[in-house]
């Protein structure tokens, strides 16, 4: 290993946060310098994950560019004392996805945010801070660190939305980005209480006086420790994946949210929540997975079926969007419940997809919402009479978020299909036709919003911008990549599936 | 590479310069700015690159034709994904079956190209339209190509965003849009049940491939449930894309695309999708003789329902629509007897006719300034002989008239009904025969026979980019059923090439009864719209219900919409609903509150007034003291 491949997950984790730490003393008014700054910055970091994607050994599989520091010493009778708290980096084949997607929307999010006028020296400041953490919590293979940068990427969230999101006021439905970002905040806090009081007693219970994953991968917990805890990290990580009925802040939020961070917040921050499951529930309490998979099946069922009506039934475009990312991680959650490798594959698989794709949504809603002013699907009509691009856009986000083959969706979504009949059929079918009805209410939308004759009060739109079309188009190029040549990432995800389900044969 | 070489190995190219000329045409567009010199020339090169690749891909259909013949079936496939043990791959089968709907869809798609160039001349999106087309093309030809379900589906679901994308091509038209999406839409719930039926054979064999899965089939390698339940679930697929009965009703609106889209669509692609995954699935539908008889019971009820619809239906290209999906019940029904070589058979002929029919309305509406009412028109065969020339043989093929194609092959699927179904089939059949004579003589007779009835019609014959794939259709309408018909022993014609010893067969009392009714619908059809010895009006008064049902098409659409709109939306409404008002403003904010609340009931225990303190100590300690006490003792 070079010197460069043991410090690039520290570079990628530190470079936003250096950034944040470097645009505090740019002037303010400077926003030309802070807007280019933070997009070469989003670009080195973006270059760099696709550097780790490439550069993955997947035929060696497990933890790669690894490197540790030590932090803090705990004292006490324990063997690994010295190294109680550490810094310590790696991926695997699930994480390595999860870094790439994080800086290809990392980047993709600053170009939309170019036109941010209102504090953007702030915006961009906070924006990091979440994406360092995001990272931070993707590449840490330390409890304590891997919970450090939970919390690192919460508070950001509330004050970009609190300060640059935009609030839902219809006459008969109100919802202030207060709300949303105090809410969003709450349940995310609470989830990590949950996810605290685990990781604490998994710490307390393996007695090795260290946080390190690593080493507890070595430790077999008892059933019972692991019957008892492994829900409270299912659920607390659940609430940020979305997880039925734990739910709600994520719509709100995702529509309080600016463009960008909505395309964080669904496209990356949800994953993290399935990203815990798996790294900490999963591979530590194998034997806790296994016993507890059938409650995560019937409520992922419930969140891809409850998720996609609730989206048909809206009015807000934004909305829409919010439950169709509460109907795909439930496919998510029910990938992972699967415990099968096709069904895991695929549920990582469709955490990737997802987080492009709804990127790409969120794009696009947010460009028609930059020129119209209005989220109300009641509002549009024809628009693609004027915005072309930004239609095909949209046409493509539907199509795989429907799950056509062509598009990463299809891929994830076949994938998880066939774990789910390996193992629940019954939950299967249902899945199935929960994707059908995700293409009722997203080729509705199209049909209203986009097509027919265009409405007069939309004659003077103007078409993407060339910045637009450049950051949609690097997600419309993953969504194809995906969909078309799937295995140089399947190979990659296959590896950390395998190692991680060698973990439950071996505790079962 | 020469010549020789070229063969069925090199037969995955064709659906690949479909694909190469959508992304091509695409990035063109794309790649330079309106007004500038090149942009100027962009739609003519788009055209040509799509023609380009359909026509080449029409001649090495010949050339893989050449090596089926010389040198049997062959496949082939590369790899795509691996997970675990499980091997996805793209490959490629080459037998007679497939090598029939090469050559029809290169054909009939090349046809349809070149005919669009004049209707769609001048269209601000000329060069959209190829580029849609080859993708669709594309995506057709996979499809009948795939040797494994997966890239079966695959294609298939692109047949369906082709499909979308051109129904949808005049997006402004509110009609347009809605029509996209209701044919998306509807097949794509029928594609759930394909989707299940793929996962539940690849669970029983642990493969996609069609082969293997035929061959643990017939092995007896997969229960009989299993059997049955993938194949209902694969002919629930099959109905959605063949539109069958009660999946039909996504096909008549998608008459709002360009009218070359509807020929394209009606003929060769897309709707015989249907047919072509059940003929191909046929081992597994034999194995489940309780599926097969739904299959002919659908296609009967399709054949027959439709048909009546088209009766009544005024405009030009309805009419057509209906009669497709009442021909491809008859291609069902014979599925459903198990006789595939007279369904494709018929498929072909339908195919080539019905292309036929919709380019020569085109070429109505070109002349006609897209009218479609054929009630404006009438005695058209003056002014535009050719187009009416064909039309008339396009719709004397599909009415069974002999000696045209439409006959030869409708006799064949009757004869395949006879022979394995129950009597009923055959008599209902019979009566969907004349109903069809009478349908096509009706539209046939009032558009261009009779006097001209509108005087705003200033019709005139069409270009020779129109007119010419018209002529070359009618005469493979005309010669197709001579061709495929196996006169003697060493001839096998269409049967023999389709099934090994396979034959088509005359049965004269079959035969003649079959042309009797079918000439007999045409003479009524001519009694009643040309010489107006019986008045089609009092007809439809006289039995005014029965007229009302039809035109309204039996009110499924609008049983559909109900659905749709009062129960479906409703239900979705109400969830969203649910979620905010139950989960959200209840289940959340009250649990916010009710902390707020006990938070505020809760400061009064902190008074900070010492008697307080030391009245709930001693109470404490009481208690306590107490429980203590009740232990212990």
């Amino acid at each position: 290993m070079t010197m460069f491949d043991s410090y690039i997950l520290f570079i990628i984790t530190a470079l936003p946060l250096v950034g944040a730490a470097v645009m505090l003393f740019i002037p303010a008014h400077r926003q030309d310098i802070i807007r280019w700054f933070s997009a070469a910055v989003a670009l080195v970091v973006m270059a760099f994950t696709f550097y780790v994607f490439a550069a993955y050994d997947h035929e060696a599989g497990g933890f790669q560019f690894m490197r540790a520091w030590n932090w803090l010493e705990l004292p006490g009778p324990w063997t690994l004392g010295s190294q109680g708290i550490q810094l310590g980096l790696g991926v695997d084949g699930i994480s390595v996805p999860m870094v790439m997607l994080t800086g290809i929307v990392m980047f993709t999010g600053v170009l939309i945010s170019w036109k941010i006028v209102d504090r953007a020296k702030e915006f961009f400041i906070l924006y990091f801070l979440l994406l360092g953490g995001v990272f931070g919590v993707f590449v840490a293979l330390d409890l304590f660190f891997l919970f450090f940068f939970y919390e690192l990427s919460v508070v950001p969230m509330y004050l970009l939305i609190a300060v640059w999101g935009s609030s839902t006021d219809f006459k008969t439905f109100l919802r202030t980005k207060e709300y949303s970002a105090m809410k969003l905040m709450l349940y995310l806090v609470a989830g990590s209480v949950l996810i605290w009081i685990a990781l604490v007693a998994i710490f307390a219970e393996a007695g090795l006086g260290t946080f390190s994953i690593l080493a507890l991968q070595e430790i077999d917990f008892s059933r019972n420790f692991q019957l008892i805890f492994f829900p409270l990290l299912m659920i607390g990580f659940g609430i940020l994946a979305g997880l039925w009925p734990f739910h709600t802040w994520s719509p709100d939020g995702h529509v309080a949210a600016p463009t960008a961070v909505s395309m964080v917040h669904a496209g990356v921050l949800m994953k993290l929540g399935a990203y815990g499951i798996l790294r900490v529930g999963v591979f530590l309490m194998p034997e806790g997975a296994d016993r507890w998979m059938p409650l995560l099946i019937g409520l992922g069922i419930v969140n891809v079926l409850y998720g996609a009506f609730s989206a048909m039934g809206q009015r807000d475009l934004k909305y829409v969007i919010g439950y169709s990312s509460v109907s795909h991680m439930g496919l998510v959650l029910l990938g992972i419940a699967t415990l099968h490798p096709l069904g895991l594959g695929g549920a990582v698989l469709q955490m990737f997809s997802h987080g492009v794709m709804t990127a790409l949504f969120f794009a696009v809603v947010g460009a028609v919402y930059d020129r119209t002013h209005t989220r109300d699907i009641a509002m549009f009509s024809g628009l693609a009479k004027r915005m072309v691009v930004v239609a095909a856009f949209f046409v493509v986000a539907g199509l795989a978020s429907l799950g056509l083959p062509g598009t990463s969706g299809f891929v994830a979504e076949l994938l998880i299909f066939l774990g789910l009949f390996q193992t629940y059929p019954i939950v299967g079918v249902l899945a199935v036709i929960g994707a059908a009805i995700t293409a009722v209410y997203i080729l509705r939308l199209l049909a209203k919003v986009f097509f027919g004759p265009l409405d007069e009060r939309w004659k003077d739109q103007t078409d993407a911008s060339p910045i637009e079309k450049f950051s949609a188009g690097i997600l419309v190029v993953f969504i194809l990549l995906v969909g078309l040549f799937p295995f140089p990432f399947m190979r990659v995800i296959d590896s950390g599936v395998t190692t991680l389900l060698a973990r439950i044969t071996g505790a079962g | 590479m020469s010549l020789e070489t070229i063969g069925i190995s090199s037969a995955w190219v064709i659906p690949a310069l479909g694909a190469a000329a959508f992304f091509f045409i695409v990035f063109f567009i794309r790649a330079f700015t309106p007004g500038s010199a090149v942009a100027k020339h962009v739609p003519s090169l788009s055209a040509a690159t799509s023609i380009l690749a359909i026509g080449l891909g029409f001649l090495l259909f010949w050339f893989v034709l050449a090596d089926l013949l010389n040198s049997g079936p062959g496949s082939f496939s590369i790899h795509w994904l691996t997970l675990g043990d499980t091997r996805l791959s793209w490959g490629i089968l080459v037998d007679n079956l497939s090598v029939v709907m090469l050559g029809l869809v290169t054909f009939v798609a090349l046809l349809v190209q070149i005919y669009s160039l004049g209707y769609m001349k001048g269209h601000p999106r000329f060069a959209w339209y190829f580029a849609v087309h080859s993708l669709f093309a594309a995506a057709m030809l996979a499809l009948v190509l795939a040797d494994n379900l997966l890239f079966l589906y695959i294609s298939w679901e692109l047949v369906g965003l082709g499909s979308y994308l051109l129904i949808g091509f005049f997006y402004e038209k509110r009609s347009a849009a809605e029509a996209a999406k209701k044919a998306f839409v509807t097949t794509r719930i029928g594609d759930v049940g394909l989707l299940i039926g793929i996962i539940l054979l690849f669970k029983a064999t642990g493969t996609f491939e069609l082969s293997a899965i035929f061959h643990a089939a017939e092995a007896g390698g997969i229960s009989q449930t299993t059997l049955n339940a993938s194949a209902i679930l694969l002919f629930i697929g099959a109905m959605g894309k063949s539109a069958q009965f009660p999946f039909h009703v996504w096909l008549p609106d998608a008459m709002e695309g360009p009218t070359p889209v509807s020929a394209l669509i009606h003929a060769a692609t897309m709707v015989a999708a249907g047919v072509y995954l059940v003929a191909r699935m046929m081992p597994i539908f034999e194995l489940a003789p309780t599926v097969l008889l739904i299959v002919a019971v659908i296609g009967l009820i399709t054949f027959v329902f439709a048909a009546t619809i088209a009766l009544v239906m005024t405009d030009i290209k309805r009419v057509l629509a209906y009669s497709t999906i009442s021909h491809l019940g008859l291609m069902m029904l014979s599925l459903g007897a198990g006789s595939v070589a007279a369904a494709i058979f018929h498929l072909v002929a339908h195919g080539v006719s019905k292309a036929l029919l919709f380019l020569g309305s085109g070429s109505v509406m070109h002349a006609t300034e897209d009218r479609t009412h054929i009630w404006d028109m009438g005695g058209l065969h003056k002014v535009m002989p050719i187009t009416a020339f064909t039309f008339l043989i396009g719709a004397a093929s599909l009415a069974g008239i002999p000696p045209l194609a439409g006959f030869f092959s409708k006799d064949e699927v009757l004869l395949g009904v006879l022979d394995h179904r129950n009597p009923i089939f055959i008599v209902v059949a019979l009566a969907g025969v004349a109903l069809s004579a009478l349908y096509m003589a009706r539209v046939a007779f009032v558009v261009f026979l009779g006097k001209k009835r509108n005087p705003a019609v200033h019709a005139h014959e069409s270009p020779p980019t129109m007119t010419v794939p018209l002529i070359l259709l009618a005469v493979l309408a005309v010669s197709v059923g001579f061709i495929a018909f196996n006169w003697t022993d060493t001839y096998h014609g269409f049967a023999g090439f389709l099934e090994d010893g396979g034959k088509f067969h005359l049965t004269i009392w079959l035969t003649v009864l079959s042309a009797i009714l079918a000439i007999a619908g045409v003479a009524v059809g001519w009694l009643v719209y040309v010489r107006g010895t019986v008045s089609h009006e009092r007809i439809a008064t006289r039995f005014a219900t029965i007229h009302r049902i039809l035109v309204n098409k039996y009110y499924i659409d609008e049983l559909y919409q109900w659905v749709i709109d009062r129960v479906v939306l409703v239900f979705a409404r109400f969830i969203a609903l649910f979620d905010r008002v139950v989960i959200n403003d209840t289940g959340v904010d009250g649990s916010g509150l009710t902390v707020k609340l006990s938070a505020w009931r809760l400061r009064y225990l902190q008074s900070g007034l010492l008697y307080t303190y030391g009245i709930f100590m001693s109470v404490g300690v009481t208690v306590l003291a107490l429980i203590w006490w009740v232990v212990l003792a």
